[in-house]
């Protein structure tokens, strides 16, 4: 069967209790002070109700944190949907960083490298769900598989009016999806390649490609008239006094 | 004189041109692939999966193209500072002593004879006659500069690159640094080319890449490619 790991979050069953955020961080050894997931906050409605919102790495259909990744160090796995990192790829150039609409990458303090959520890939080997669905005391988080018919997950999705929370500038088609009514939606930023990329990908690389064509391209001349054009140095003052001497 | 072998190159030269030839393939072909990106490929995305698949995945190829580049540093550091005086100050005073009159006809001229032949040179109102050269060939000295100075450019940057493993810095410095060390590798390589095919394809420079094997010229090819430098040592 064809994978597509993904979240559904009642946020309205979220309280802000944070047992997500911190079972995140020992499930995988999340340094304090840094996060893979969060919880945002709205105050909603005239009473001025607070209403919360967890969220994570949305494992987006086209990440654009993909797209700003200059090595593939950052890739979308075809197997299960997932975005991921392989960690010995990355040379922490931190590109990726500010792609993210969502902020849902940082740069580990002690690995160096840039981190971010994975769905609990370590866990999920074991048959356990990711650390934040397991914990969560409300069952605010739904974790699976939406295209198995017969998952929770897809059930819900057909049961309940869904939403993303997306940038209008950059959609990046995440895969979390929020059962209706769900604030804050104004909260992902532009999603943002760093200087460096535009100027290689707009002014380098033509460049050294038309640096590396033209000296090819010198080099075939030369090549050319090599093989083409039968060519001897007039023969010096030195040498002509040589022949005319023999002769 | 003129029929003697003359000695060009001394064997920690001809091990050292070889050393960097060889890693700067490697380095060349793990570099490209190391780079995927849609956007910024330089010969496509065939090229990083192929290279990945035959080391086994993308960490091993960074890997190895780590462990040739500092190799590559470790010990061009070991040779300026054990072969300084014997080969490696001779080396830069040479390719930095230019005789701008000289060396200006002599790119002019030998431009137009290796794209168009000495007819055309003639027919161009030129003296035919190529302008004498010292060791190197104003040629050699204008792809030797770039080389140095983009190699220790290259070699700077991966350092910076590479350190960022360790060490928390800015990620903008590690960004220029990736896109200098591309540039820089963009740059030689194209002079390379040139080099290549002029020291082992082009008319009558057999003897030269001979020499790179065996270190010693005909005195009549010194003669004819090197007058300069072949009267300098003629007594």
């Amino acid at each position: 069967m064809k994978t597509q790991y993904a979240m559904v979050i009642d946020s309205a069953k979220c309280f802000d209790c944070k047992a997500c955020v911190i079972a995140c961080q020992i499930a995988n050894g999340v340094p304090p002070g840094s996060y893979r997931n969060w919880i945002k906050d709205a105050t909603v409605g005239d009473w001025g109700k607070v209403h919360f919102q967890p969220g994570n790495c949305m494992h987006c259909e086209s990440p654009t944190c993909v797209q700003a990744c200059p090595t593939g160090a950052t890739y979308r796995d075809e197997k299960d949907g997932t975005v991921k990192v392989n960690s010995g790829l990355c040379i922490n150039c931190g590109s990726c960083i500010p792609a993210c609409p969502y902020g849902a990458r940082y740069r580990h303090p002690e690995k160096k490298v840039v981190d971010k959520c994975n769905f609990c890939e370590e866990r999920r080997s074991r048959e356990e769900p990711p650390a934040c669905v397991q914990v969560c005391p409300t069952q605010a988080r739904t974790f699976g598989n939406i295209l198995d018919p017969t998952s929770e997950i897809t059930r819900l999705l057909k049961n309940n009016k869904t939403v993303k929370v997306v940038n209008p500038t950059t959609d990046t088609k995440p895969n979390i999806s929020y059962i209706s009514e769900t604030e804050p939606m104004d909260w992902p930023v532009e999603a943002r390649l760093p200087a460096y990329f535009q100027v290689w990908r707009n002014i380098a690389d033509p460049l050294v490609k038309g640096l590396v064509g033209m000296t090819g391209l010198g080099v075939l001349v030369m090549l050319g008239k090599q093989l083409l054009i039968d060519d001897r140095p007039p023969a010096s003052e030195h040498e002509k006094e040589k022949e005319t001497h023999h002769g | 004189m003129v029929k003697m072998m003359i000695k060009r190159h001394t064997k920690v030269s001809i091990f050292m041109h070889w050393f960097n030839a060889v890693c700067w393939f490697f380095l060349l072909f793990t570099g490209i692939g190391l780079i995927r990106n849609g956007d910024l490929e330089p010969i496509g995305v065939w090229w990083p999966d192929l290279i990945r698949g035959i080391f086994a995945g993308g960490g091993n190829l960074l890997l190895a193209h780590v462990i040739c580049g500092f190799t590559w540093i470790a010990v061009f550091i070991v040779f300026a500072i054990v072969r300084l005086r014997k080969e490696a100050s001779f080396f830069i005073r040479e390719i930095f002593t230019f005789s701008p009159v000289n060396d200006i006809q002599w790119i002019i001229k030998k431009g137009i004879q290796m794209t168009m032949g000495y007819k055309v040179l003639e027919r161009l109102g030129f003296e035919p006659r190529i302008p004498e050269q010292g060791f190197y060939n104003v040629g050699q000295k204008l792809f030797a500069i770039p080389a140095i100075l983009g190699g220790i450019v290259i070699a700077a940057t991966g350092i910076v690159m590479y350190s960022s493993k360790f060490i928390m810095m800015d990620t903008v410095i590690v960004q220029w640094s990736i896109l200098i060390h591309f540039v820089m590798a963009g740059v030689v390589f194209a002079g390379l080319l040139i080099h290549i095919y002029m020291a082992s394809i082009a008319a009558g420079e057999l003897p030269a890449l001979i020499s790179m094997f065996t270190g010693t010229v005909p005195g009549e090819y010194a003669e004819h490619h090197h007058k300069l430098w072949y009267d300098r040592i003629k007594e």
